[in-house]
């Protein structure tokens, strides 16, 4: 086990380093030259040659990715363009929220879907059952910016139980931090929660019925025991791979509710760097959101040896 | 009072093509202590009746009628908390298939250790010394090590006595063992049947042997349940069964089993016999005798009229208007 996580965890280098890899080559497979394209309409040629030499386009891009790497890796990921602020500076400023956002929107969608699941699952075809499945079917096929209007519409606006937009950071209290994201996160969560829903349900059914779930009631163990202990187990390695996937989405989502929400994490930062080609942030939030939805699978693998005993590597 | 009545049972399954009536009236009843075979071929609703029993058929589409008594309850009017309680406790029940019925992501020590955890309230820890105590009873080798495996590290005959273990560990008064050792090879058969005969003699529980192997059936049952079509055509001691046999089935059953020393070639030769025909279809109400199609020996009477079990002899009872009455001495 403890090897096996060892290895899992330096197969990420390979993979990290290939992302990195693209990520840097972002700027170069942009059409138009990169000098040009940051000297901006009005500059003159002699202002692009001198931001090519400042930039070191002019040396082999191997090495120019050789240096950029180890800068990277040394915890710098350059200088903004347009506010001439370190980048990694920028992007601990936004991380908040949006760790916020995604942290509270993976807590309710599993909270909400496991259950949700494996309840239907349990009554499969009764009429719990075809709620959860329509309220699968429409989580998964509204989009999250239209989910994020109407919930704001009807719960901040007319109910006027939580606020409209913004963010409060979590220090100064656990409520209004909440109060905030609760909406967002549900917006963000709910194609989240119809995908996990439906595969808990699927893989349960399957589960339900094996030998060893008969077993169990043969054993005179109640029905809540035999489906969070015996059969949950048993489901657990889908769902958690579906959680790990999933989580991609997440990350792209995070982008538009943050604009939905007026939320000023790292979605906003990206959005706002893309309308101004502000390359270094892109790559520096690209390479980070690749680092995490890494860091999340990697996760994923690690606990698949720990909720299946038949797994080893 | 015998532990279990058995009285018209009927299970019956709604299916999209009709009614399955894979059960149909049978009664039998078990003595504390005593073992009884169930005996049919695939599909007469053997293992229907040990579900039964436990309640363990789903409900729709199935549907259970009748009366099962047991130590004076019918288990068929109590309610589910009630029943879960009998579960694993007062009956407990070893499924054919040792390889799938374990569950593959708890430990054996776990799994044997739940069923005292829920019916005599132990802690954690003395669940799992429990555990070792029944693997050791079951003969496992390094029972302290083993209670800490999961059932992919057991083989198929070890699987089989940790059920074992885990159906006698609250010490039940009824052990339904539903085909034990048809999926296991002959060698482990012997062993897995050697360990439930002294298991029984040490617990004291009667057991419910449901098999299609009369050797294993001459091997273990004191009395004999012969089952066609969901219902019971014959129930006598082990002995009348093999001695003298009565019911056409019966005696087709036992026509089909080779005999040690019978020789294919040259004087003596015994010929295998088959039953011929097909099991009737379970989704028509079948008129007369269920095994007229199939009988050498039928008659007009049994298409027409189904018979009743009658005792023949004291304790022998079959179901064919054709039986030999003894003569009363």
């Amino acid at each position: 086990m403890f090897a096996y996580a060892i290895r899992r965890i330096l197969a990420t280098i390979p993979v990290m380093a290939i992302v990195a890899l693209f990520v840097f080559s972002l700027l170069y497979l942009a059409p138009g030259d990169p000098a040009a394209i940051i000297a901006g309409d009005q500059a003159t040629p002699a202002d692009v040659d001198r931001i090519r030499i400042s930039l070191g386009l002019d040396r082999p891009f191997l090495i120019r990715f050789g240096e950029w790497a180890w800068q990277v890796l040394n915890g710098d990921l350059g200088v903004s363009i347009f506010t001439n602020l370190p980048v990694t500076h920028m992007i601990s400023q936004r991380i908040e929220p949006t760790l916020s956002l995604m942290s509270l929107t993976l807590i309710f969608s599993i909270s909400f879907a496991i259950p949700m699941g494996v309840l239907a699952a349990w009554k499969q075809g009764a009429w719990i059952d075809r709620v959860v499945m329509v309220v699968a079917v429409l989580g998964f096929s509204v989009p999250v910016f239209v989910v994020g209007y109407i919930l704001a519409y009807a719960f901040a606006l007319q109910l006027d139980w939580f606020p409209v937009q913004g963010y409060t950071p979590i220090s100064v209290g656990i409520l209004p931090w909440f109060q905030n994201l609760a909406l967002p996160s549900l917006a963000l969560g709910l194609a989240f929660i119809a995908l996990l829903a439906r595969i808990t349900r699927a893989t349960m059914l399957e589960v339900l019925s094996q030998d060893y779930v008969r077993t169990a009631k043969a054993k005179g163990v109640d029905q809540r025991a035999i489906l969070f202990v015996h059969a949950l187990k048993n489901a657990a390695v889908p769902i958690v791979t579906i959680i790990g996937i999933g989580f991609a989405g997440l990350i792209g989502g995070a982008v538009v509710t943050e604009s939905v929400f007026a939320i000023p994490g790292v979605g906003r930062l990206v959005v706002d760097a893309i309308l101004r080609r502000d390359y270094p942030v892109i790559q520096g939030v690209v390479l980070m959101f690749s680092f995490v939805y890494v860091l999340v699978n990697l996760a994923v693998d690690l606990l698949y040896t720990l909720f299946d005993p038949r797994i080893r590597y | 009072m015998a532990l279990l009545e058995v009285e018209n049972l009927q299970t019956h399954f709604a299916t999209l093509d009709g009614v399955v009536r894979a059960v149909e009236g049978l009664s039998f009843k078990i003595d504390a202590g005593e073992t009884v075979a169930i005996v049919g071929e695939s599909g007469c609703g053997k293992s229907v009746t040990s579900m039964s029993i436990l309640r363990l058929i789903q409900e729709p589409p199935g549907k259970i009628a009748g009366k099962i008594n047991f130590r004076g309850r019918n288990l068929l009017d109590l309610p589910d908390v009630e029943m879960r309680k009998i579960r694993g406790k007062d009956i407990s029940m070893i499924f054919q298939e040792p390889m799938t019925s374990l569950n593959p992501v708890l430990t054996v020590g776990r799994q044997i250790g739940e069923t005292v955890r829920l019916h005599e309230g132990l802690t954690a820890q003395e669940a799992e010394k429990r555990g070792i105590e029944m693997l050791g009873l079951v003969g496992i080798p390094a029972p302290e090590r083993r209670v800490k495996e999961y059932p992919h590290q057991l083989s198929g005959g070890m699987r089989q006595r940790v059920m074992i273990a885990m159906a006698l560990a609250c010490n039940p008064k009824l052990l339904i063992a539903d085909e034990p050792t048809t999926a296991l090879d002959v060698t482990i058969q012997a062993q897995i049947l050697d360990l439930m005969r002294d298991l029984k003699t040490r617990v004291g529980a009667a057991i419910m042997l449901i098999t299609h192997d009369l050797g294993v059936v001459a091997e273990m049952a004191e009395r004999v349940v012969v089952m066609y079509a969901g219902r019971k055509v014959e129930e006598a001691t082990a002995v009348q069964i093999f001695g003298n046999p009565q019911h056409p089935y019966t005696r087709g059953l036992l026509g089909a089993v080779p005999k040690l020393g019978s020789s294919l070639q040259g004087h003596g030769r015994t010929k295998l016999t088959e039953i011929q025909g097909q099991v009737p279809s379970l989704r028509q109400r079948i008129v007369g005798c269920a095994f007229a199609s199939r009988c050498p020996i039928v008659t007009d009477v049994c298409r027409q009229v189904a018979p009743a079990v009658e005792a023949k002899t004291p304790g022998h009872y079959v179901a064919c208007h054709y039986a030999e009455r003894a003569v009363a001495a």
